[in-house]
């Protein structure tokens, strides 16, 4: 009974403190990100970013990535590698109207993606 | 990752009030939470483990809240007798004195020839040698006996009517016919062939009758031209 009682707190813990762990890694690397995106999006609507800032991005958003594989589907973080990639190539090449416009998406994306893993109703069902 | 937690755990209560409305028949020796467990479980570390787009995380943190969760029932089924019955449910007695008790098999999802096949694999023959015959919780079958039973079956009972209807098949069998029986039913006082719960015969001419709601009956008559099997 005891023992029971005892693996079933150690458990539930464990789970909490899981769930706490990828609420913060989360938060932070999504976070981290976006403000990262509404930088180069500033640098992309006064047609100042070049090749190196895009590049910057998409390698902290490489760096971030290896935590989130952990804790989310790794679809989810291949959608925003696919548009890192075209963002990168679009800076390059000066395209500054389709960059911004997939530096938008992944700003959605950033916003939306970490609410997609929290307990609400919509969610769950 | 709570999000997993609370979608496992509906699954997993879900699952237990179908395995517990479907009744004994789908069980089998386990619990129905233990059933359920056993069904989730191993798709639960299949699909993360074959399907690498999916966290391995979610895998364990599925196996880990089917744990908490048994844990969980484990605790109230030794503990709280009132949500034993509610998550194990009861046994049901499904032979009396009084014979069959039809309710109680259609509770668990189960007719007359389900309760007699499982008579004979637990080594009677004779629904009539049976004081009391009882479905576990777990979906097992108990009966006990009345004394000297062995010698109240000496020969196989057939099942002729089962629920209001005549089983043609064994009336071929036996090469006994229908009007033959719907004497006997006359002769008994019983109107209607789809009031009877249930009649066997064996090979001796002992016949059991249960009208549906009464109590059974034992018979003994001589089949035409003295037939025997």
């Amino acid at each position: 009974m005891v023992k029971s009682i005892v693996c079933i707190c150690v458990a539930a813990l464990l789970l909490a403190c899981g769930a706490l762990c990828e609420w913060a890694i989360l938060k932070n690397n999504f976070n981290g990100f976006q403000e990262e995106l509404i930088t180069l999006t500033r640098k992309l609507e006064e047609e100042t970013a070049n090749g190196e800032d895009a590049k910057a991005v998409q390698t902290s958003w490489e760096e971030r990535k290896k935590s989130l594989h952990v804790w989310i589907p790794h679809n989810d973080v291949a959608r925003i590698d696919d548009y890192m990639s075209e963002t990168v190539r679009l800076v390059s090449e000066g395209e500054y109207a389709l960059a911004l416009a997939k530096v938008e998406i992944m700003s959605h994306l950033t916003e939306c993606l970490p609410g997609t893993y929290l307990p609400h109703l919509e969610n769950i069902f | 990752m709570v999000l997993v937690m609370i979608r496992t755990a509906i699954i997993f209560l879900v699952l237990l009030i179908i395995m517990r409305l479907m009744g004994k028949r789908q069980i089998g020796e386990m619990q129905p939470f233990e059933l359920v467990i056993t069904l989730l479980i191993a798709e639960l570390a299949c699909i993360p483990m074959a399907d690498s787009s999916i966290p391995l995380l979610y895998g364990i943190i599925s196996v880990v809240t089917i744990y908490v969760l048994h844990e969980l029932m484990t605790l109230m089924d030794l503990k709280f007798k009132p949500t034993k019955s509610l998550i194990s449910g009861k046994p049901s007695v499904v032979i009396n004195k009084n014979g069959i008790d039809d309710y109680q098999l259609k509770r668990n999802n189960l007719d007359v020839s389900d309760l007699i096949e499982s008579l004979r694999s637990a080594g009677y023959f004779s629904l009539d040698c049976i004081d009391y015959a009882l479905y576990e919780a777990n979906g097992t079958f108990s009966a006990l006996p009345k004394e000297n039973y062995e010698s109240m079956q000496p020969s196989l009972p057939i099942v002729m009517i089962d629920n209001g209807k005549f089983d043609k098949k064994n009336l071929e069998i036996t090469g006994l016919q229908q009007s033959f029986f719907e004497e006997i039913l006359k002769d008994n006082k019983v109107k209607k062939t789809k009031d009877v719960l249930v009649l066997t015969a064996d090979g001796t001419g002992k016949l059991y009758l249960q009208v549906k709601g009464e109590k059974f009956r034992t018979l003994n008559v001589e089949y035409p031209g003295g037939k025997t099997w």
